[in-house]
């Protein structure tokens, strides 16, 4: 600290509005929800404290729960197998191939700056039936698939797959954004000594942007993942949950519990439950890019 | 020297920005305050004297009138921009929501005790949980004021009443009947079904015929459970299932609720609904209706309105008729009871005098002014007036009839369930829509979601 060559009250005096900002707006609502997890609470009359009954519910005895976590989790794992790959490559091209990328990564990126309400309007038509107009619907009919048309977002089987897609084409331009960025400040003359040494084009890629893009594929990486596990507006935008609870996730059963069942310490239980998913999950992640940095440097 | 006044500036500057942090975060909770002021009005006026009779103040009133194109919207303005000519001191300052938000923020201020002066709360087994928590204020003083209580239709406050106490005056009193388009009826060739199974019949007639049979918002599950119940009210051969449910003399694998999630699903599988029906939410489902791209709707009476003024309204296409019976079963004079939402008032309201007397103004102004803009068809008041002479359409007039032939019936499957059993309920009867399934098992899944959420 004394290479700042400020006092240790100055550097309070900085940290100080800001540690507490974020310990009132952060920490105390955590603390509050864990402790309401253990209310037997309806939201607005008398409460009644029951321990770890709640969690005790939520683990053991609720069958709608744990296939939330299963679709949650497979939003996730979808973001970030299929999604960021996808990302990386659209980055590179464009960083490659492109004179002025500018306006192709703004134009990737506008689905993200769309509100999700007009997006899942968007993709709702888009999905319909063929007799309501759907597009995709009546492009398969066209194309005389009809064996292929479904009903995307209302059949228990399909449903959850047909939100994934749009979750992951509205934030691709989001990656492709970050991930471009990544490249582009990685400096040229290492191409330029690769490309003497006879390493060009995606070879080049292999032993030089990959390696040194890590740090930056890891924000993405975190980005997605939480952002999956958060993953609600869309939801309720384009099936509510519905048909019976198939495209419910982690957080949109949290908001039915809570407002709709009126269980809000239940609600709270499950708010509780996604925090600590959230915290495993980022040192999860933090931990492999430890080592994977390690590797390659 | 330079080593020092370095360290000066530094200091200084921290100090300065923490300084204006601070500030920022002060007037951050300024705007705070102002904003409860808005929701209670307690804070905005802080300094005034409580005795002083002319002192200014503020009223909140939430309501569910958000669209400017619903009748309601400049009604409720009207109303409030009369009383305030009438009380200078008074400012009604409406916070318009549409229901979904408005029940959510409601739960939210009501679990801080900030409930706004007046808000909008549901009958029943809905309002129960806010009278547990004490939350509204009797109004059974205001209701005799000025002959308001006799205003009222006989028997509606019974679902605002607990304890002997009226906690809540609704806006609408409401029965659920099926509308149908008469130029696609004629069409098909298809007559008005006077059976369930007929019904099924003139389900499929249609379809062949390339006809979207009925239209239903699906995504918000109630629709289709509000047509389930009634079905259950013909199966059961009357009303009270619910109630013996939870007075114990039945359970819902008695034969009248499988009987009627088979006959429910006879109607599904005829095809009836519209494809995907369980993404589309009650006005994209209304619409279908309202566009002439579906022959049947099954509704409150509360839609009345909004569909004489559609495209198929205007042409005179629309007729309405009653919930058939079903498998013989069932009187179609008994219907699905819908009383409205209904005002209540906050037991903590600061001006608790002045909003009992704001209320009970509007109140017996909404009678007539709903009659004004023809929104009257199921008003939960006595309207005088001559509804046909007032230019009210032929389909209104029908409604109307229905109106006086009521046998009684039953109320919403979430009017009289709590919310947890209810939403078990809910999404169980959203299932059928997309799967079909053994009725033993979906009345064994009610029981078991009724019984887990036994208090």
């Amino acid at each position: 600290m004394n290479i700042l060559k400020v006092s240790r009250w100055t550097i309070a005096a900085f940290v100080l509005p800001c540690l507490l900002l974020y310990v009132c707006l952060v920490f105390v609502p955590i603390t509050v929800s864990i402790y309401s997890g253990m209310l037997d609470w309806n939201g607005i009359g008398v409460s009644k404290f029951i321990g770890f009954a709640n969690y005790n519910k939520m683990f053991t005895n609720d069958a709608i729960f744990w296939p939330t976590v299963g679709r949650t989790l497979l939003l996730a794992g979808f973001s970030m197998l299929v999604q960021l790959p996808i990302a990386l490559f659209v980055a590179i091209l464009i960083s490659r191939y492109v004179r002025r990328p500018s306006f192709l990564v703004s134009s990737y990126f506008l689905p993200v700056i769309l509100s999700v309400v007009v997006i899942g309007q968007l993709w709702k038509t888009i999905y319909n039936p063929a007799s309501m107009g759907g597009m995709i619907n009546q492009l398969l009919i066209k194309l005389g698939l009809d064996s292929w048309t479904h009903s995307w977002l209302t059949e228990p089987k399909v449903a959850i797959y047909s939100i994934i897609i749009v979750a992951l084409w509205q934030y691709l331009g989001y990656h492709i954004l970050i991930q471009f960025t990544g490249i582009q400040n990685i400096p040229a003359d290492i191409y330029e000594a690769a490309k003497i040494d006879g390493a060009e084009g995606f070879q080049a890629d292999r032993y030089i942007t990959l390696p040194m893009i890590v740090p930056i594929f890891k924000i993405s990486v975190v980005l997605s993942f939480i952002g999956s596990l958060q993953s609600f507006d869309l939801i309720m935008v384009m099936t509510g949950g519905g048909p019976a609870h198939t495209t419910d996730v982690i957080s949109s059963h949290m908001y039915n519990m809570s407002f709709l069942s009126m269980k809000y310490g239940y609600g709270s239980a499950i708010a509780s439950f996604l925090v600590v998913v959230c915290l495993a999950a980022t040192m999860l992640v933090n931990l492999l890019f430890n080592r994977l940095d390690k590797r390659f440097s | 020297m330079k080593k020092m006044s370095r360290k000066v500036m530094c200091t200084v500057m921290a100090g300065i920005l923490a300084v204006s942090l601070s500030a920022c975060g002060s007037s951050g909770n300024n705007g705070n305050n102002s904003k409860e002021g808005a929701s209670s009005p307690k804070a905005s006026t802080p300094a005034a004297s409580k005795a002083a009779s002319k002192e200014n103040i503020t009223i909140t009133f939430q309501n569910i009138y958000p669209d400017q194109t619903d009748p309601k919207y400049g009604m409720i303005r009207k109303i409030v921009a009369q009383y305030e000519a009438e009380h200078s001191n008074v400012k009604i300052e409406l916070d318009s929501l549409n229901t979904d938000q408005q029940k959510l923020k409601l739960k939210t201020q009501a679990a801080s005790k900030e409930v706004p002066d007046i808000t909008i709360v549901n009958p029943a087994a809905q309002m129960q949980p806010f009278i547990d928590a004490d939350l509204f204020a009797p109004l059974n003083e205001m209701l005799g004021k000025n002959g308001l209580k006799d205003t009222f239709q006989e028997g509606i406050l019974d679902y605002y009443t607990f304890n002997d106490n009226v906690y809540a005056l609704p806006d609408g009193n409401n029965i659920a009947l099926i509308y149908y388009n008469k130029a696609m009826f004629a069409q098909a060739g298809v007559k008005v079904p006077t059976t369930f199974e007929e019904m099924v019949e003139v389900v499929k007639q249609l379809k062949a015929k390339g006809i979207q049979p009925m239209a239903i918002g699906e995504k918000d599950s109630w629709t289709g459970s509000f047509l389930f119940m009634n079905v259950l009210l013909r199966t059961n051969g009357g009303p009270g299932f619910l109630k013996d449910v939870v007075d114990g003399k039945k359970t819902f694998e008695d034969p009248a609720f499988t009987e009627a999630v088979d006959a429910f699903q006879s109607l599904v599988q005829a095809g009836a609904f519209q494809e995907g029906a369980t993404s589309f939410d009650y006005n994209a489902g209304e619409n279908l209706f309202k566009t002439g791209k579906a022959a049947m709707y099954f509704m409150g009476s509360w839609a009345t309105g909004g569909i004489e003024t559609s495209s198929v309204g205007e042409k005179g296409e629309v007729g309405v008729f009653k919930f058939p019976t079903v498998g013989g079963k069932g009187n179609p004079d008994e219907f699905m009871l819908a009383p409205g939402s209904a005002f209540a008032v906050s037991k903590d309201s600061k001006h608790l005098d002045e909003t009992l007397d704001f209320l009970n103004y509007f109140m017996l102004n909404y009678p007539k002014e709903a009659f004004a803009v023809k929104g009257a068809v199921g008003v939960a008041q006595k309207v005088d007036g001559d509804f046909k002479a007032a230019g009210y359409s032929d389909m209104a007039m029908e409604v109307l009839g229905m109106f006086k032939g009521v046998k009684g019936g039953d109320l919403a499957f979430d009017n009289t369930m709590n919310p947890g059993t209810a939403q078990v309920h809910l999404s169980s009867i959203q299932n059928l829509f997309v799967a079909k399934k053994d009725a033993a098992e979906v009345a064994k899944e009610h029981q078991k979601g009724y019984e887990e959420n036994k208090e």
